[in-house]
């Protein structure tokens, strides 16, 4: 990767510290960040690997802005998305957008399919109902979700349907980069394949990047440009999987994964 | 939740009551303030459908009731001076809500018949319209103070919940505050340092406001974990992720899941205010003479001669046990629904 | 221990709290004690004022409250206009009475609400737990007002009771056998009226804890190896219901205080029910202060003996103390 180029995504020496125990009570301090640099490229997928409580969800929220950092910077297209005002905050989390692992949690169980889709619309004041509703049925076509279903509840739809809603949900508002924090956990292994699929499409389609978050070190090295180990906070290893894919995650859509591979070894300028 | 027809019909029953409640003036024969000193603490009127020689009639009538001779207080028919009972009939004026006017009441009987459904107290008032419209008042103030406890409840806990950090801190000792005070000794304090001497209408906004300001800590301390919980779920996290406003999140995702227990808390809150509305009347520091609530007209009661004689005026501890009865069935009925969802 | 340390500590600045909460609603009192006075012609304008500041009664509310502090240390929690001695002398004979009267129907009430409710959960009779249960239900439907008034009634319609008040006249000639006899006469009334308004609530939470403690997995491992019904429910199942039971108790003493204060005024219970209610209609204000504070330490009281017996009677509090 070329050092001039701007990256869309640095994160340089993110620290964040937790303390534990009441006021009265010894205090423990534990590290969830430590001094984590990353970086992502424009249509680039980053795997961010570790054991659970290794830091990963932290810092996935701190990149959305739900948790604050205590040390460090996070530059969005070059500009630092920290300390921004009111205003600046929204535009950035319009660009950066989260998945979340557990698929029924994040879907309200109040609302149908098609309101869940359309809520950031709703929350931005964008369009008309006519218009907000139309471009949710949209979305939910694009990851394949039959408009037939538009007034489903969470509840009565799959874990990979859900977490296809979710995805739609997500790239209503056309966000630049998109974090998966364990999104394809727990889903089975032909429906993993069949969102992984669908993600490598939309990345395509879309010019999305990817901060893919996982404990899974196998599935990281498949999809991922590069993949970064985090350990107790701190990046104990960094490394871009050689080899591209080898075998496709599920027997469907067997070329057009080679096609992805090839367009993948073609972004990479060297180890 | 899915609630059974045990509760939609307790809560029909409740409803109906609180729609009829205040066209007492309607079902009662007299206002309530329309004093007999003539005929004090007469017993129910018996309704007759056979006239002196004995021919049944259709349309019953009532007798006056005579004082008995050389006795005080004690009373026998008049079996000769009777009046028929008519309905639908033009009597004294009376306002529905304070707005409508009429003059219709559903029965009477023509002057200087008077009918006595449930006998008459000290000063002749008639028994049955002065529950008429006590009822009215004691139902709408346990209701409408039991919509201020929820109502600061909610915005309390919600805030207490939903913000955290100080507001939790302050807002939680409050609750710990005003739960360290047995209710009637805090209600009685609060009304204590109010003015001792009110008109009834101004009364009955006070003690709404008494009573629902005393009882709010324990919903707001549940709403509060409520608004807890829901703050950390996927889809508040994701909303604000989106840039929804805390007044968003808290109107779209936390309000809603407090609904169940508002409507639970509510079932079990409204008859206890109404308790507490009848208490502080029956003690002489709620809603004063002459307008009659179920807890001063139960005051009388104290006099053991009142007490052991005069059983009709006990009627409006009936009524409180028949809408007790019905706040019950409508709180257990929500019981039975919560077990069978889980 | 140190968790005791902190619950009397949160207890203390509760009180604090509550004394501070009481003399705030004296800034909203439009008139005071000597209001009534000033209505009295015989007595002078000067007179009137020059008792107002004898009583501090001109002062700020701050200074109103340190000088009220100053009272409280020295134990007399200020003074009462109507009786002319400080509020003190007057509150403690009478919180001995509500003491004396709510012990007893809350032993009354348990006495009676255990059984029923321990039976209401044995599955063997499915018509004995139907019948309490809607025996308790209709129960729970009539406040504690009616209970009170009732219990009066039969009280003076029988005669079997004496009525009002706390002893009869001329008690004090008697010896101690009969002064016992005749206070627990006076005590009957107002102690079952109070014991009937606490039952439903008992009755119901015992049922509750009683069959989940029967649902638990070693009780079906002790019937499996066929340990008797009755001791099963005595012996496993009672000690294991009794945990919510005693939190249960210790949230109800703040009922029981306010359906006391009622029954205490129906009956003439010389307990701090009348007191207060006594000093709001004469606007005797340390008194109201006095009683209300009074009261809110019998409920802080209450719920410390309730956390005591919790770690008393459960042996799992203890172990996680220690560990």
């Amino acid at each position: 990767m070329s050092e001039t180029q701007c990256h869309l995504l640095e994160v340089r020496a993110l620290s964040k510290k937790r303390t534990q125990g009441r006021w009265w009570q010894r205090q423990f301090e534990v590290r969830a960040l430590d001094s984590v640099d990353l970086t992502l490229d424009v249509g680039c997928t980053l795997a961010l690997v570790g054991q659970s409580g290794a830091g990963k969800t932290t810092l996935a929220m701190c990149l959305v802005g739900l948790e604050h950092p205590d040390e460090g910077d996070i530059l969005f297209d070059g500009k630092s998305v920290l300390e921004s005002g009111e205003k600046k905050r929204m535009r950035t989390t319009q660009d950066i957008q989260l998945i979340f692992q557990d698929s029924a949690g994040a879907l309200s169980p109040r609302m149908s399919a098609v309101q869940v889709v359309e809520e950031p619309l709703l929350i931005r004041g964008e369009g008309t109902r006519q218009e907000r509703h139309e471009r949710a049925i949209r979305a939910m076509q694009q990851v394949g979700i039959s408009p037939a279903w538009k007034n489903r509840r969470p509840h009565e739809l799959s874990g990979g349907q859900r977490q296809r809603l979710a995805i739609a949900r997500a790239l209503i508002t056309a966000p630049r980069l998109l974090i998966l924090d364990e999104a394809l956990a727990g889903l089975d292994l032909s429906i993993q394949g069949q969102i992984v699929n669908l993600l490598m499409e939309l990345q395509i389609e879309q010019h999305l990047s990817y901060l893919y978050i996982t404990h899974n070190h196998e599935l990281a090295s498949r999809i991922a440009n590069e993949v970064v180990i985090l350990h107790e906070g701190r990046v104990v290893e960094r490394f871009s999987p050689l080899t591209g894919v080898a075998e496709p995650l599920s027997g469907e859509r067997a070329p057009g994964r080679s096609e992805l591979g090839d367009l993948r070894l073609g972004a990479h300028s060297g180890a | 939740m899915r609630y059974g027809k045990r509760f939609a019909l307790s809560l029909l029953c409740i409803t109906v009551l609180h729609g009829i409640a205040p066209f007492a003036g309607f079902f009662a024969p007299y206002d309530y303030a329309e004093q007999n000193r003539n005929l004090p603490y007469a017993p129910p009127s018996k309704i007759h459908f056979r006239d002196t020689q004995g021919t049944f009639h259709w349309r019953p009538c009532i007798c006056l009731p005579k004082e008995r001779q050389g006795t005080f207080g004690v009373y026998d028919e008049d079996r000769g001076n009777c009046f028929p009972v008519h309905f639908l009939v033009r009597g004294t004026r009376y306002r529905v809500l304070g707005v409508f006017q009429s003059t219709i009441h559903l029965f009477g009987v023509s002057s200087p018949g008077k009918i006595f459904v449930l006998g008459s107290d000290g000063y002749g008032r008639d028994g049955l319209s002065r529950l008429l419209y006590g009822t009215c008042l004691s139902l709408f103030s346990g209701s409408l103070a039991t919509a201020l406890t929820l109502g600061l409840g909610v915005l309390l806990g919600t805030i207490a919940g939903y913000f955290g950090g100080w507001w939790d801190a302050i807002i939680m000792r409050l609750v710990e505050l005003f739960l360290a005070l047995p209710w009637l000794y805090l209600l009685l304090g609060i009304r204590a340092f109010l003015p001792l001497h009110i008109d009834p209408s101004q009364a009955f906004l006070l003690l709404i406001a008494v009573i629902g300001v005393v009882g709010w800590a324990r919903p707001a301390r549940i709403i509060r974990g409520i608004a807890l919980s829901e703050r950390e779920r996927g889809y508040v996290l994701a909303a604000r992720m989106f840039g929804a406003s805390d007044a968003y999140v808290m109107r779209r995702h936390i309000a809603p899941s407090t609904y169940g227990v508002l409507l639970t808390q509510a079932a079990l809150l409204a008859p206890q205010y109404i308790a507490a509305e009848v208490t502080l009347s029956f003690l002489g520091l709620g809603v004063t003479e002459p307008v009659p609530t179920w807890g001063n007209m139960l005051s009388v009661l104290q006099q053991y001669d009142v007490l052991v004689s005069y059983w009709w005026m006990w009627a409006p501890a009936g009524a409180l046990i028949l809408v007790g009865t019905m706040y019950w069935r409508l709180a257990s009925a929500q019981q039975t629904a919560e077990v069978t969802a889980h | 221990m140190k968790y005791m340390a902190h619950r009397v500590l949160q207890s203390f600045f509760l009180l604090v709290g509550v004394s501070i909460l009481s003399f705030l609603f004296v800034e909203l009192s439009p008139g005071d004690y000597f209001d009534e006075m000033r209505l009295t012609p015989q007595i002078s304008r000067e007179t009137v004022s020059r008792l107002r500041t004898q009583h501090g009664l001109d002062q700020s509310l701050p200074v109103r409250y340190a000088l009220w502090l100053g009272s409280v240390a020295r134990g007399e929690f200020g003074f009462s206009f109507a009786y002319n001695t400080p509020v003190s002398h007057l509150l403690w004979p009478r919180a001995r009475n509500t003491l004396i009267l709510t012990m007893t129907a809350t032993l009354l009430a348990w006495l009676i609400a255990l059984p029923l409710g321990v039976l209401s959960a044995d599955e063997s009779s499915k018509w004995v737990d139907y019948v309490i249960s809607l025996s308790t239900g209709a129960l729970s439907a009539i406040p504690d007002l009616l209970f009170a008034l009732g219990l009066l009634l039969l009280a003076v319609s029988t005669r079997l009771l004496p009525v009002g008040g706390m002893t009869s006249l001329g008690s004090d000639d008697l010896d101690m056998w009969e002064r016992t006899r005749n206070l627990s006469l006076h005590l009957i009334g107002p102690a079952v009226a109070l014991a009937l308004a606490s039952l439903p609530t008992l009755v119901r939470h015992t049922r509750a804890a009683m069959l989940e403690a029967l649902n638990a997995p070693y009780i079906r491992a002790a019937r499996a190896h066929g340990i008797p019904r009755r001791r099963l429910l005595l012996r496993h199942a009672l000690p294991v219901a009794l945990n919510p039971l005693i939190s249960l108790f210790g949230l109800s003493v703040g009922s029981l205080l306010s359906a006391s204060l009622l029954t205490e005024v129906i009956f003439s219970w010389p307990g701090l029910g009348p007191l207060l209610l006594e000093a709001i209609l004469g606007r005797d204000i340390y008194v109201v202060i006095g009683a209300v504070i009074f009261a809110s330490v019998l409920l802080v009281f209450g719920s410390l003996l309730c956390d005591v017996l919790l770690v008393v009677a459960d042996p799992r509090i203890r172990a996680g103390r220690a560990a």
